[in-house]
């Protein structure tokens, strides 16, 4: 399977005008799934910008789901009436599902919770299949914790698309969110044998500026390829079931010990 | 500058100035702007910062705005700058004595901190005036050091539309402009607001920016106690703790001004946008 990661600048709260960029990708590309940036659609620095802006999320989705087979779009998803979750929208042939993000950042420059509902793992954590090939979602601050690459994987995904809007911070001698981000992707890839899909934003939004680098690594743990730093960029990368197994039958992925998550679940 | 800040300050200059640079060009873009308006002093915050807008914009105009306290070196040195950076055809000399000395007799002081910070807002209305007739943003030329202490004057060089190096330190300045391959007689002068014949930054603070850096970093960056930075920098208790009080004290100048809520949802509480919203 082949997949895009549309590394994009986004303008803020313009919902149209960054449909029309997603568009534009989705014709022009060569891969079978093209998977965008969180909140690709709105952008991230929203603020109170959410409560008009999500309002027209909806209907960009519908209008990529007319011609888009496989696309995985950055959204805002209202459950009931002023309930909103920071979603992925999952468009698969025509059919489109909305992973909400689990872990919502409040902390620091983030205050995702000021305005986001989490959602519920038990519910609307999903494995999708496209021609056979198992992939699931999970959004940016997910990535930041065990259990959600795991959960994705034991319920059998092969591929992990994680949109993601990470904003620059730590620039010393060299990119530090980069070297923490290739970090956490290649330690998902290699203790759970999946390949990790991170398309990540750029651009500037108010004071904060998303870095790029989106890269995919495989079950291996090797990044197989890299978007550029602090511009846009359209990388395109083949992810294959087979590298799932060579990773799997050399690692102890096998042995799940449940004792474990029975003790987590009592845990604070 | 103790081994562990200097360590932990250190920069990738390269990566530094590409983003800058970006930034500054895409700020100006998406503010409609057409380019950008910068004060030259001579001194290597501005210099610096108009290295950058320089690299950002062909559209860019440069004001060289002395006093009767700005010494002639500075005015050299800025006009050095001004044939390095091919503007002698995009730059202005700005004359502020009279205007200053007009302020001071309608306001009946000679008192040098309040005519002190005349010129520095005299300034600011010379930098908007020809922003606004060239339809380009006044580019800031503060730095973390100083916008931290509020080693600055609110409403003065603090008035401006944007601050390209405010998350750089004094002395990563020094180090960043001296990597731009700017003049040594630039990056190594020590600091001067110049608003009064004699006076610079370090004499007037009573601390060195590398001492004011260290402390800053610790303090606020890594939240160190103050038993930590004193035994990682060996510097007296007084120092850190001026250093620490100037910071607090000045939080106002860094601040939007308050407004008394009364409504359900008030600016900047509740009621929160975007910089660009549209």
């Amino acid at each position: 399977m082949r997949v895009e990661l549309a590394q994009i600048e986004v303008k803020v709260g313009r919902v149209e005008e960054n449909l029309k960029k997603h568009l534009e990708i989705l014709e022009t590309t060569s891969a079978d799934c093209v998977v965008f940036p969180e909140l690709s659609l709105t952008g991230y620095i929203l603020k109170d910008l959410i409560y008009e802006t999500f309002k027209e999320v909806e209907e960009a989705v519908s209008r990529v789901a007319e011609t888009s087979r496989c696309a995985v779009l950055g959204g805002i998803k209202e459950i009931s009436p002023g309930i909103l979750r920071n979603s992925a929208a999952v468009i698969l042939n025509g059919q489109v599902n909305f992973v909400p993000k689990f872990y919502l950042p409040t902390y620091g420059l983030f205050e995702e919770r000021r305005y986001f509902q989490r959602g519920n793992p038990l519910r609307d954590l999903r494995v999708f299949d496209f021609n056979g090939f198992k992939f699931g979602v999970l959004i940016c601050e997910d990535a930041w914790h065990p259990e959600p690459v795991e959960a994705l994987a034991r319920l059998g995904a092969e591929a992990v698309f994680i949109p993601s809007a990470s904003p620059m911070r730590r620039l010393g001698k060299s990119l530090g969110i980069e070297d923490q981000w290739t970090s956490l992707i290649k330690a998902h890839s290699l203790m759970n044998g999946v390949w990790i899909v991170f398309s990540n934003l750029v651009g500037p939004q108010d004071e904060e500026f998303f870095w790029g680098g989106s890269m995919v690594s495989s079950p291996l743990g090797e990044i197989r390829a890299k978007g550029k730093i602090m511009e846009e960029d359209r990388v395109v990368a083949e992810i294959d079931v087979e590298d799932v197994r060579r990773s799997r039958f050399f690692s102890s992925y096998r042995d799940h010990v449940r004792e474990f998550h029975q003790l987590l679940s009592e845990l604070d | 500058m103790h081994p562990y800040v200097r360590e932990r300050l250190g920069l990738n200059y390269e990566m530094v100035d590409k983003y800058l640079v970006m930034r500054l060009r895409k700020y100006i873009s998406d503010a409609g702007a057409r380019g950008g308006v910068i004060g030259l002093s001579g001194g290597v915050d501005s210099a610096l910062t108009a290295r950058l807008l320089t690299k950002a914009t062909d559209n860019f105009f440069i004001l060289v705005m002395p006093s009767k306290s700005t010494p002639k070196k500075d005015v050299e040195d800025a006009m050095e700058l001004i044939r390095e950076f091919k503007g002698e055809n995009r730059y202005a000399y700005f004359e502020i004595d009279e205007l200053v000395d007009k302020f001071s007799s309608l306001a009946k002081t000679e008192d040098k901190r309040v005519i002190g910070n005349v010129k520095a807002r005299v300034r600011m209305v010379a930098l908007y005036t020809f922003a606004q007739r060239l339809g380009y943003l006044v580019v800031g030329t503060g730095d973390k050091s100083e916008l931290m202490l509020g080693y600055f004057t609110k409403y003065g060089d603090g008035g401006v539309d944007v601050l390209p190096i405010g998350d750089l330190y004094k002395t990563q300045v020094r180090e960043m402009a001296k990597w731009e391959g700017l003049p040594e007689s630039i990056y190594s002068k020590p600091s001067s607001p110049a608003l009064w014949e004699g006076q610079t930054a370090e004499s007037e603070l009573g601390i060195r920016y590398e001492d004011v850096d260290s402390v800053l970093y610790l303090a606020f960056d890594e939240m160190r106690s103050e038993e930590q930075i004193l035994s990682l920098t060996g510097l007296p208790s007084p120092v850190v703790r001026r250093v620490i009080s100037l910071v607090k004290a000045s939080q106002h100048k860094r601040m939007p001004p308050e407004i008394f809520r009364l409504s359900g949802r008030a600016i900047n509480s509740d009621w929160r946008y975007p910089r660009h919203w549209s």
